[in-house]
């Protein structure tokens, strides 16, 4: 089979880091060659899903004020702050040219990812469909995407994360639900400085991912550079991705409600009318289970720390609805709980409309 | 209605199987066009839907809508020129509409359609369609299965 072109872009700005690929893809025709894009942003930035509502997503007066871009790519998935620590690989193929199975194109994208991280000394594994784990802990996400002519797989090598600022800029629904968020990128996300103690040379990392890219797919890479008309499109595209039009075009039919930290862990918010007052449950829900929760709102509960107690007795729960209305109610009666206009079900709805935020939980 | 590895392919409708794209001729002309069993088993699970405007003229190709799984963005197809006329509003309230129901409330878009007749040439229905699609699903090794809630 033909060689794979291989193009290694260094730094460019955040619009182009994501321009180029989609530009390869919407420029391939027959002769194009099946494509490994490297690339790194420049500067710091914000991309945001396919079909995400940017105001509601992100937080885009911090993001003016700070001067951090927000560019919409054609591929699904949830905001991610991304900076020059992380490289994209980026794969643009002849249809016919990867597995027809999403789960197959997934397995072949994420095998040199794996391979690469491993000879580093980390011990990376895929978890299917589409995340790269360390021990449980995210080290890198994937998409892909039917661009063209050509299918499209995305994902990086992640060199180092800003956790604070990921999470800064994100809007959510209360100051809680950050600091959840901040906590479950720290519990479940890793990275190569966190698991080496330091970051690689650049490089020396791109080589052994070429290596193992190359032994993947059983074919020869050859370094190229991207053709005239290729960047005419990604020229075309850096204008589009750069409006307002595009930032701002509205979303898809919903959103979700909840921001997924890896395959398994969700951050999740819900709100339930009481008679004693506003409830609100702040929850990371892992594998369908209350990993950790908050309570709160404007209602008055004897004695003052029976919260605390809740939220300790829920946790590792799942959010089915008769799990934790027994449980609620069980610790209304071990403490004695005085708690006007707030019955154990009223805590139980609340936490119950955590599931509808969070996709694929039953 | 003809089965292939849990793969429901209905013989009454018309196929583009190529672009995975199922075609229902409506009484007053209008053509339904929805995903197939196998496309919305491929897919996975929606999480969201963009539809074209209903108004909009596409061309044989161009694509209806973009939709979003769990893990993949991809056009819909239309295997057939024509105005779109309505798209399906139920999926603001059900994302998994197609995954549940592709040929029945899981429709996504019905065109008023320009070449039907030279464009229908391209499709296949019945057994023809059954026995292309079989071909398909044996070659990409789908299995089919639907989403339950």
């Amino acid at each position: 089979m033909e060689p794979v072109r291989v193009v290694d872009l260094g730094e460019v700005a955040p619009v182009r880091s994501q321009a180029v690929y989609h530009a390869v893809a919407y420029a391939m025709d027959e002769g194009t060659p099946d494509t490994v894009l490297l690339v790194t942003s420049s500067q710091p930035y914000v991309s945001i899903g396919y079909h995400q509502d940017a105001a509601r997503e992100v937080d885009l007066e911090f993001c003016a004020a700070h001067g951090l871009p927000v560019v919409r790519r054609e591929v699904g998935g949830g905001a991610v702050y991304l900076d020059r620590n992380q490289v994209f690989c980026q794969w643009i193929f002849q249809r016919q040219h990867l597995p027809a199975r999403l789960e197959e194109r997934f397995s072949l994208y994420v095998l040199p990812l794996v391979a690469t991280y491993r000879r580093l000394g980390i011990d990376a594994y895929h978890r299917p469909v589409n995340d790269i784990q360390v021990a449980g802990r995210k080290i890198g996400g994937t998409g892909a995407a039917s661009i063209g002519r050509s299918e499209v797989m995305v994902g990086s090598l992640m060199f180092d994360f800003d956790h604070e600022l990921m999470a800064r800029v994100l809007r959510v629904p209360s100051e809680k639900m950050r600091d959840k968020v901040v906590q479950g990128i720290r519990d479940y996300i890793t990275t190569m400085r966190r698991e080496l103690g330091d970051v690689p040379d650049r490089q020396q990392v791109l080589a052994v991912y070429l290596e193992e890219t190359a032994r993947a797919l059983g074919r020869p890479l050859q370094p190229g550079q991207l053709t005239e008309r290729e960047w005419e499109a990604a020229a075309e595209l850096e204008e589009r991705f750069s409006s307002e039009e595009w930032l701002h075009q509205k979303g898809g039919l919903r959103a979700s409600g909840a921001v997924k930290i890896h395959a398994d862990v969700h951050v999740a918010e819900a709100t339930y009318k009481a008679p004693g007052g506003l409830v609100r449950a702040t929850a990371r829900i892992r594998e369908g289970r209350i990993d950790d929760v908050s309570l709160s709102g404007d209602f008055t509960v004897l004695p003052a720390w029976a919260i605390g107690a809740i939220e300790q007795a829920l946790r590792g729960l799942p959010l089915r609805e008769d799990v934790l209305r027994q449980r609620v109610a069980d610790v209304y009666r071990a403490l004695a709980v005085e708690a006007p206009g707030l019955a154990p079900e009223d805590l139980t709805q609340a936490l119950v409309a955590l599931r509808g935020t969070v996709e694929g939980t039953p | 209605m003809g089965v292939y590895r849990a793969c429901e392919i209905p013989e009454t409708l018309y196929y583009d199987v190529e672009r995975d794209v199922w075609v229902r001729l409506e009484a007053d002309g209008t053509v339904t066009l929805g995903m197939t069993d196998p496309a919305q088993a491929q897919a996975g699970r929606i999480v969201n839907l963009t539809f074209k405007p209903v108004g909009r003229v596409l061309r044989r190709g161009q694509s209806a809508a973009i939709i979003e799984s769990a893990k993949w963005v991809g056009p819909f197809p239309t295997p057939l020129t024509g105005e779109v006329v309505a798209v399906n509003e139920g999926f603001r309230r059900d994302p998994l509409l197609a995954n549940k129901d592709p040929y029945g409330a899981g429709w996504l878009v019905r065109l008023r359609p320009t070449h039907l007749q030279e464009e229908l040439r391209e499709l296949l229905t019945g057994q023809e369609a059954f026995e292309a699609y079989a071909r398909k699903i044996e070659e990409r090794n789908v299995h089919c299965i639907r989403c339950a809630e």
